[in-house]
């Protein structure tokens, strides 16, 4: 009986993602539990939850991992009968933390992490080169942080994020005969998370975590043209066609409750829930110094593109068997929401409602190494493109597959 | 076991259900396109410079392969279209070196640290391909609605006395053909009828130095600069297009687009005399302080009314822009003392023509020309032409069940604030930036040709039913830069 409510569990009620441009790899092990918070099995707690860390076993742990991700985009357009395909690279997001207990009921730890990023790239003469051939976003998290034991079932935990990030954006420039790129490689910001995490029996955790929004700043970004040099005087633009930029891109903002359950001794499930604060991103704001760019009458060098973005809701659950001593069986399914109804659908950031399922082994070694694998597939729902404000229409789709290395070290 | 079989079995059909929604409903791949109820294995294509791909002042072949023809006949072959051939001109600059008045194409340069469009010289005399025709494309650049019947049109003979048509007499089958007989001639199962804008653009490109024929039935007597009358243009797309589908044949028809609108002009503004020194202002208003008196003299005298006392008064004030004194012939005329002479207001619309006597100080102490004004009233022969040319070609377009296409709502459309978004490029009316008109400020972009490509194969497929895919409008070539 207990199976089938585990199963249905996997298969029922409403289940969302994070969307956008975040990225759910930041933990080997959870991913292959469908990237649930509630293990504080090791350091790679400290993205997931500060708190985590009072409830490592050991006093020290160290983690690190990278994954690979491999998706591909699909647009048409029925009306054109045009058909584009995404030739993106291979992310590779990475993490590494450590937690370190200096005294019985405070811990110190370091997160990092990359929590926001992808590269899209389209062929260069597709449908969408008005609004992005190909674009590049990322963003580091460094995360310091501190958990407090309050009572042997409780810890509070916190950390201060500093972001840095960068843009790198090719898109064409039709009405100027060329293309333009946007760049800023020293974007930055910064933030803090929170957290409660809660140990009632040892059978049963929960974590509840908050992480802030963060604003990343663009100051100094370069715009470079690639057109006419005729142009440039008319443009404000220096003799190599360039000038500079502010931006400003919001990393949104997450709360999540995440719970994992001992069912036995050797297996466990778990459960999350995520809220995205999405809705902070309503427009891109680009502020060009010269260039007179941009769509707004009283400043033209002021363009502003409309994004109107949705906050999103993820559920996931994940489970986990352990085999013997030392392999573990974990396995996930989560829904991902995009953030953006048909009508905002952006093509530099494509987003589907996606069902990803994931699955992982867990090795456990002498002397506290561990080593973890996991593997995840997207399935995301083909969309329809009604874009009015861009005038762009049509029809995507996109496939998706992640594959995750993680390393663990708890020595004592 | 069982349980786990029947949940492994209710995971797989939940693997299943979402893996079909992954796809698209309907791959393009997939897509077969369909003539519908129409015919395209043989189009022609009828009509003036619009037609045949004219741009920058000129007909050259990177023009010609973007002419909207040449791009309704690609998408037509999707669908069991034949081949489409162009009277491609011999070279990339057009223009006749051995007549008068064709230069080559209009290209930008950098003048005095500004773009500037300015002609090149000819590309080559004219020249007679008609033996390698028939041709598809049979837009004619200058024709106006009632040359397309005319026989001799494309007779070199008649070249000198204007009787004839350089651009005709390259292709045309004999000397005495007319454009009408020779694309009957080839049987066209489907074609496009785009005609009657030289009817009124002539007269108002000229600045109105033409007369308004209407009322008067014998185009023969007609001017060049002349503005054509309704009845005739009515009664002469009557006849192309009752020969056109006497054999069935089933064909698009196209409106005139309001030409006031198009950047030839609304570049220069009409008030042109801006940034006027204190000094200057006073020069000039004392230069015409005596025609000014002489007006009062006349008007006490009731030659003129006060109100157009006040009109033709010249005053220029520092620190505003001030309209350009221009020589109006539908002002009283005084005699040769008090010359017609007023200011612009914004109403009068000044040519693109205009702006190289402006740079060199016209419109103050000269006077500008009646060939660079389209003045109110003038304007409003224009209007009221088109009005009635387009109620003619509706009426003409429902009676013959033609697809019709609303040119003139579409380049209306193209003239508003906001413009024609495609794919990201918001297209507008201006001059160059605006992406849509070329560097003569009267004909169309590659990309501009593209919105009307695909306003026709709108309506051609809301008519017969048939799939053209439209064109990628980003795809096809804007305004050169140097």
């Amino acid at each position: 009986m207990k199976k089938i409510v585990v199963t249905t569990a996997l298969l029922a009620g409403i289940f969302a993602q994070a969307g956008g441009f975040r990225v759910s790899l930041q933990g080997v092990k959870q991913l292959a539990m469908a990237h649930t918070s509630a293990h504080a099995e090791d350091a790679s707690v400290t993205f997931f939850n500060p708190a985590g860390m009072s409830f490592i076993p050991t006093k020290l742990s160290v983690v690190a991992g990278g994954f690979g991700a491999k998706s591909i985009v699909n647009y048409q357009n029925l009306s054109t009968l045009e058909s584009y395909e995404t030739n993106n690279p291979i992310g590779t997001p990475i993490y590494a933390a450590i937690a370190y207990r200096v005294l019985d009921n405070v811990s110190v730890g370091f997160n990092f992490s990359t929590p926001f990023g992808s590269t899209i790239e389209w062929p260069s003469d597709w449908a969408g080169r008005e609004i992005v051939q190909r674009l590049e976003l990322k963003a580091f998290y460094f995360q310091p942080m501190v958990s407090f034991k309050l009572a042997p079932w409780v810890s509070l935990g916190g950390s201060y994020i500093y972001a840095k990030g960068l843009v790198n954006w090719d898109k064409a420039a039709t009405q100027l005969g060329g293309t333009l790129n946007l760049k800023d490689e020293k974007a930055s910001g910064s933030g803090f998370g929170l957290g409660f995490y809660f140990r009632p029996s040892e059978k049963l955790d929960v974590s509840i975590a908050y992480r802030s929004p963060i604003d990343m700043e663009a100051e100094k970004g370069t715009v470079s043209f690639n057109i006419s040099p005729a142009l440039y005087p008319a443009l404000g633009l220096d003799a190599s066609g360039k000038d500079s930029f502010k931006a400003t891109l919001p990393l949104v903002d997450e709360y999540t409750i995440g719970v994992t359950y001992k069912v036995t001794p050797k297996w466990l499930v778990s459960g999350d829930f995520n809220y995205s604060g999405w809705d902070r991103y309503n427009s891109l704001t680009l502020d060009f110094a010269n260039a007179p760019i941009g769509n707004q009458p009283t400043d033209p060098t002021v363009l502003v593109s409309p994004k109107n973005f949705e906050s999103t809701q993820t559920w996931r659950v994940g489970t986990q068997y352990q085999i013997n001593d030392m392999i573990a069986a974990r396995a996930g399914y989560y829904y991902d929401e995009s953030p953006y109804s048909d009508e905002n659908f952006q093509a530099e950031t494509p987003s589907f409602d996606s069902n990803v399922f994931t699955a992982g082994l867990g090795f456990k070694f002498a002397k506290g190494f561990g080593v973890d694998v996991a593997g995840g597939i997207a399935l995301p729902k083909s969309r329809e493109v009604k874009n009015a404000n861009t005038n762009f229409y049509g029809q995507a789709k996109a496939k998706a597959y992640y594959f995750g290395l993680g390393l663990s070290y708890n020595p004592f | 076991m069982k349980k786990i079989l029947i949940s492994s079995i209710a995971v797989c059909a939940l693997l299943f259900t979402v893996s079909c929604n992954t796809d698209f409903e309907k791959d393009v791949n997939d897509v077969v396109v369909s003539a519908g109820s129409a015919n395209f294995t043989k189009y022609v294509a009828l009509g003036n410079s619009l037609t045949s791909g004219y741009r920058d002042n000129a007909l050259y072949i990177d023009g010609q392969k973007q002419s909207y023809p040449n791009m309704i006949a690609q998408q037509m072959m999707l669908a069991g279209g034949g081949t489409f051939k162009q009277p491609l001109m011999p070279n990339n600059t057009g223009g006749f070196s051995n007549l008068p008045g064709f230069p080559g194409k209009f290209i930008l340069s950098v003048v005095n640290g500004a773009l500037s469009p300015g002609p090149t010289a000819a590309g080559a005399p004219l020249d007679n391909i008609s033996g390698a025709g028939p041709y598809q494309n049979m837009g004619v650049p200058g024709a106006k609605s009632f040359h397309l019947g005319a026989a001799g049109y494309g007779n070199a003979a008649g070249l000198p006395i204007g009787a004839a048509n350089p651009y005709f007499v390259r292709f045309a089958s004999t000397a005495n053909a007319s454009v009408i007989g020779d694309a009957v001639a080839q049987a066209p199962t489907f074609f496009s009828l785009w005609i009657g804008n030289n009817d009124v653009l002539s007269y108002a490109t000229s600045g109105g130095i033409g007369t308004d024929q209407k009322g008067n039935t014998n185009p023969a007597t007609y001017g060049p600069n002349d503005i054509t009358d309704p009845g005739v243009l009515a009664s002469v797309i009557t006849s192309y297009v009752g020969a056109l589908t006497a054999n069935g044949a089933k064909g698009v028809i196209a409106n005139i687009p309001n030409i006031t609108t198009i950047p030839f002009f609304t570049r220069v503004p009409a008030k042109p005399i801006a940034g006027l020194s204190d000094t200057q202002v006073a020069q000039l208003n004392a230069a015409y302080a005596q025609y000014n008196g002489g007006l009062g003299q006349a008007k006490a005298g009731g030659l003129i009314t006060d109100a157009e006392y006040q009109q033709r008064l010249i005053k220029f004030t520092a620190g505003i822009a001030n309209g350009a004194v221009i020589k109006d012939k539908d002002l009283t005329n005084l005699g040769p003392q008090l010359p017609s002479y007023r200011q612009t207001t914004a109403k009068d619309l000044l040519l693109l023509t205009a702006s190289s006597v402006l740079q060199a100080g016209g419109g103050t102490s000269t006077q500008l020309d009646d060939q660079f004004v389209l003045t109110e009233k003038e304007t409003a022969k224009v209007m009221a032409a088109t009005t009635a040319y387009n109620a003619a070609i509706k009426s003409i377009a429902d009676s013959k069940n033609l697809a019709f296409v609303d040119a003139n709502k579409k380049m209306n459309e193209l003239a508003g604030a906001s413009g024609i978004q495609f794919d990201g490029v918001k297209y507008t009316a201006t001059f160059v930036t605006g992406g849509t008109f070329s560097l003569d400020g009267v004909h169309l972009t590659g990309r501009g040709y593209a919105l009307i490509a695909n306003e026709f194969m709108k309506m051609i497929n809301e008519k017969y039913n048939s799939t053209l895919p439209m064109v990628n409008v980003n795809s096809f070539s804007g305004v050169t830069f140097p």
